[in-house]
């Protein structure tokens, strides 16, 4: 499922803290609008780059993002040290 | 009653372990017993994720943590934008590779080849332990 929420916390050395409960969905929504958008462009891509470079190839650049984007749901990301602190989690 | 059960219940009786203990372990012997029952011969369940663990080691006065918890599916997506690899750097590859003593050809890996590497990260465990204690394995 498409992960809606990023919680996000970085602290940072002189302790300033950093918290975002961000509701990831606007930039999903953003994001296809773009791809939307850019989709004539790779196209033109794709038929100019078939005789030497990726080609059609390249059309498989959205099914692949969304495949990621839909999968990114439960990444879990927490790195510390003494000092700082980066966490970040896809639900 | 299986064996290793019996004697879970053998040292509850002898007071060598707690209730809690010996509930956690019946629970560790089952697990894999219900596992193996409801799939079919041959065929596993793949994992859920991937996690990487970085722990200081005893001792250590370092206190680097590092939880990453990586899910299964996002690695087969992830893998799968290595078709969009540029001819030239999967020859730099191979001869990285080859410089290394690995006779591998990176141009022959198509995707069912995938499918079956991430399959068998199933089994990866990978555990170091120096200045700091190192963990990765796959979680159902």
């Amino acid at each position: 499922m498409l992960p809606m929420i990023l919680k996000m916390r970085i602290v940072g050395e002189s302790g300033k803290r950093f918290r975002l409960f961000f509701p990831v969905i606007l930039v999903w929504i953003i994001l296809f609008a773009l791809l939307l958008a850019l989709l004539p462009l790779i196209l033109l891509a794709a038929i100019l780059s078939a005789p030497w470079g990726p080609g059609f190839r390249l059309l498989a650049i959205y099914p692949l993002l969304v495949a990621v984007l839909f999968n990114l749901s439960g990444l879990h990301i927490d790195v510390q040290d003494a000092r700082q602190q980066t966490y970040l989690h896809f639900s | 009653m299986s064996e290793e059960r019996k004697k879970i219940l053998e040292m509850l009786a002898a007071g060598k372990i707690t209730v809690e203990e010996s509930e956690k372990l019946l629970a560790a012997i089952s697990a894999p017993e219900t596992a193996t029952g409801t799939a079919e011969p041959g065929t596993r369940q793949p994992f859920k994720y991937l996690r990487v663990l970085v722990e200081p080691g005893p001792g250590s006065e370092s206190q680097e943590r590092v939880n990453i918890r990586v899910p299964y599916k996002l690695i087969r997506a992830g893998l799968k934008w290595a078709s969009f690899i540029p001819k030239d750097a999967q020859s730099k590859i191979n001869e990285a590779l080859q410089e290394k003593g690995i006779n591998f050809d990176f141009d022959r890996i198509k995707p069912e080849d995938i499918e079956e590497l991430v399959a068998q990260l199933n089994d990866l465990t990978v555990e170091v332990e120096g200045k700091e204690k190192v963990r990765i394995f796959c979680e159902t």
